[in-house]
């Protein structure tokens, strides 16, 4: 579950989704030392020390960092860009996965159950798994409202808000399209409220946070121009979407969205439907198709091979595939697959 | 019981004042303002409310008036002699059953509590499934519940009925606590641990008046005497201890569960002139349960889900026959059933699952001397599930049921059932997620 660190910046302490589950306990018990070492062994008793010493205080060292628990691998990878290693980083979600429908396994609430910091995407993307998770968790250091409680739509502006919601119009979000992380000029917000919240939380270590937050933000600027640049040369190409996951990156560029596979947000793709996207793109000018890597792509790739368009596989998060390893190599990545 | 509910409030007094002022007042703009809105507008304030229609179509081998008068011995009464929420169990007829309707609230009562509530409809009724408010403030990760809730016991007693994976109860559940579960007026305590794994431990003081193994009811024989002495204040004690882990996509849930309580449960002793019983005594129910879910990818999974439990009941049971004598004896029952079912979602919209469920030990002692009733009484289920979307699901299903016998003339006779049932499970509003 560890999000790899940004390969810019220092490496970052790991999860400890691989501890051992008796771990914990042993952090009860920090200054059991090991008695005086025999002559005869000493150096291999030695060395036996050393190894259970640090065994026993490896979880007391972060007992005293801040941990904090994301839904997302993208929010847990900003957050290690920021927090490094004074604090410890933990994501419930797989990035490869829908995050509409994550399934609520009881050991996220174990972890929520020891969370200083809950930093969610928010826009209702959680709606479907996390309430349970967090009434079952019983921490109230990160219930919403709470001070351990970071909710990140709330730094942006979200798009798409609708006037009016029914189930008729299928699986749609009050607040407005939650996909909103998926257009890099948003990051820098999201990463702010993050140093802002750090910070607050941990007042002792603010210094630290702000200056890797300046380093951050100085890299992200760098690489925003950069994508800026290659995405600029996209403006005014037509695509077709299977989910309105990039609808935040495109109307930025000026790429225009001509139709999405999906009928209905969270509706899989009927005959009659596809059936009128095929008149769309009979049209010609469609210069892509993209798609997730979770639902299944079978429409997709019917309608590429029958207009000869190419479907590109766009990453949704951190670990939707493997070379978006941390925030900046995903940006890195789709910027890539939408350049080919 | 009445130790757990000082301690519950002793500890609540502290936390309710140390836990002030975590709102963060994040800054909101101004609506722009309706011709409606009142400076003393609360629309805003409407909890989360949700109408849930349940609905099914039944064929089945056997005729209304004969499949009523049906009972797993021992285990069960006639299906048309008990009521469900209130009203008539579920699936109960051949051709149209309108199942039940069901209004949900939910909302954050202030910043400290939460207060969820169920109201069962169906055409003449209306009934509470559950109304109780929960702790959010309280630390070191505990959790207080009070009012009527379905118990932790077990992993299906607390799901909704809209939440199963079947269209109806478990065997053994329905045997051993009616067709509305474990669901009594009490208070919960929960903890979890601080580790790693996952590991919950509840208890629960509860009045016990389930009726089936538990009960506080008044015991008279035909001239009105009390026969046995009256329950008086909570009689059902509940501690559950549920444990769960990840290995790579597989997810482990186990739980062990133990209900102990008074048992005094009527039925119709008091009638003069006619046929009755009533028992008196302790019941000890345990339980173990296993789940194991396995994501294949985002959206299909396979998933198995188990549990067995055992029954004993010890006491003495009054019974009255039509010529008004009633006899007392010592009873001695020891029962056990489980289910299995192994459930797959192998497309995004579609699930498909087999169930085998048993009532499997059936032993009887009256007097000392074994009654010589049926054991091993099995089901078959296979179903077949369409969900259009999160909120609506039909739902075909298959029961081979070799669980059921007509008592009426002398020897239990099994009579096997073979039932289809097309069901249709609506949701509106705003209904929360469900929990693993």
């Amino acid at each position: 579950m560890k999000t790899k660190s940004l390969r810019a910046l220092p490496e970052t302490e790991t999860s400890t989704a691989q501890k051992p589950p008796w771990a914990a306990f042993s952090r009860f018990s920090p200054r059991r030392r090991s008695k005086k070492p025999n002559t005869h062994h000493a150096a291999s008793v030695l060395r036996f020390a050393v190894i259970l010493a640090l065994l026993l205080w490896a979880p007391a060292l972060y007992a005293g960092k801040l941990k904090v628990v994301t839904t997302y691998p993208y929010i847990a990878s900003i957050t290690e860009q920021i927090g490094g290693d004074r604090i410890k980083v933990d994501h419930l979600a797989r990035g490869d996965y829908d995050p509409h429908t994550i399934v609520p396994k009881p050991s996220f609430i174990a972890r929520l159950r020891r969370a200083d910091l809950l930093i969610i995407s928010g826009a209702q993307l959680e709606i479907g798994w996390l309430p349970p998770l967090l009434r079952q968790a019983g921490n109230p250091t990160v219930n919403p409202g709470a001070k351990g409680f970071l909710d990140l739509s709330r730094s942006v502006r979200l798009i798409d808000v609708p006037k009016s919601v029914s189930r008729e119009q299928g699986d749609i979000h009050p607040d407005g399209n939650p996909h909103y992380y998926l257009d890099p000029n948003n990051i820098p917000l999201l990463a702010r409220s993050i140093l802002t919240k750090l910070s607050a939380l941990d007042s002792r270590n603010a210094g630290y946070y702000r200056s890797r937050h300046g380093e951050f933000a100085k890299l992200w600027n760098a690489k925003s121009a950069e994508w800026n640049r290659k995405l600029a040369l996209l403006k005014g190409k037509k695509v077709i979407e299977y989910h309105k996951n990039f609808d935040y990156l495109l109307r930025r560029h000026g790429i225009l969205l001509a139709g999405t596979i999906e009928p209905l947000p969270g509706i899989p793709p009927t005959s009659r439907h596809i059936e009128e996207l095929e008149k769309i793109m009979s049209g010609g000018g469609i210069s892509f198709i993209l798609q997730d890597v979770y639902n299944s792509d079978d429409a997709s790739r019917h309608l590429s091979k029958k207009f000869n368009v190419p479907m590109v596989k766009l990453p949704h998060d951190v670990g939707a595939v493997p070379a978006a390893e941390g925030i900046i190599s995903l940006f890195d990545e789709i910027v890539r697959r939408l350049g080919q | 019981m009445k130790k757990i509910l000082f301690l519950a409030i002793i500890m609540a007094l502290p936390f309710a004042t140390a836990l002030r002022g975590e709102n963060e007042g994040a800054p909101f703009e101004a609506e722009s303002g309706d011709a409606s809105d009142s400076p003393f507008n609360q629309s805003k304030f409407v909890p989360d409310i949700s109408l849930m229609l349940d609905g099914s179509y039944v064929f089945r081998n056997t005729r209304n008036a004969v499949y009523e008068m049906l009972e797993s011995p021992e285990f069960t009464l006639t299906p048309g002699g008990e009521s469900w929420h209130g009203h008539e169990e579920p699936h109960l007829r051949n051709g149209f059953n309108f199942n039940y309707a069901e209004i949900s609230f939910y909302s954050m009562v202030d910043p400290y509590l939460e207060l969820f509530a169920v109201c069962s409809l169906s055409e003449e009724h209306f009934g509470l499934e559950e109304a109780h408010f929960t702790t959010r403030s309280f630390p070191l990760g505990l959790q207080l519940r009070a009012g009527k809730f379905l118990s932790g016991f077990g992993r299906i007693n607390e799901q909704h009925a809209h939440n199963w994976d079947f269209a109806d109860q478990t065997l053994v559940n329905n045997a051993f606590f009616g067709e509305d579960g474990l669901s009594e007026v009490g208070v919960r305590l929960t903890w979890v641990a601080p580790t790693d794994l996952y590991l919950m431990l509840g208890g629960e003081a509860l009045q016990g008046t389930n009726g089936r193994s538990f009960g506080n009811a008044k015991i008279l024989n035909v001239k009105g005497t009390p026969v046995a002495n009256v329950g008086n204040g909570p009689n059902l004690g509940v501690a559950y201890l549920k444990t769960s882990f990840d290995i790579g996509e597989l997810t482990v849930l186990a739980g062990a569960s133990a209900a102990i309580g008074k048992a005094r449960i009527n039925h119709g002793l008091d009638l003069a002139g006619k046929s009755g019983a009533a028992f008196a005594g302790d019941t000890r129910v345990l339980g173990g349960d296993i789940t194991l879910k396995y994501m294949i990818d985002s959206l299909r999974y396979v998933s198995f889900q188990g549990e067995y439990l055992f029954r004993h009941m010890e006491g003495r049971r009054f019974s009255n026959d039509a010529s008004d004598e009633m006899t007392r004896s010592d009873m001695d029952k020891r029962q056990s059933g489980l289910y299995a079912q192994l459930t797959s979602k192998f497309s995004p919209r579609w699930r498909c699952g087999a169930r085998y469920d048993l009532l499997w030990k059936n032993r009887v002692r009256e007097n000392g001397v074994d009654e010589g009733l049926p054991e091993n009484m099995p089901r078959y289920s296979g179903m077949l599930e369409f969900n259009p979307t999160e909120f609506s699901r039909f739902r075909l299903q298959y029961n081979f049921d070799a669980s059921k016998y007509n008592c009426e003339s002398g020897a239990p006779e099994r009579k096997i059932n073979h039932e289809v049932i097309i069901q249709a499970n609506l949701a509106i509003g705003a209904h929360g997620a469900h929990s693993f």
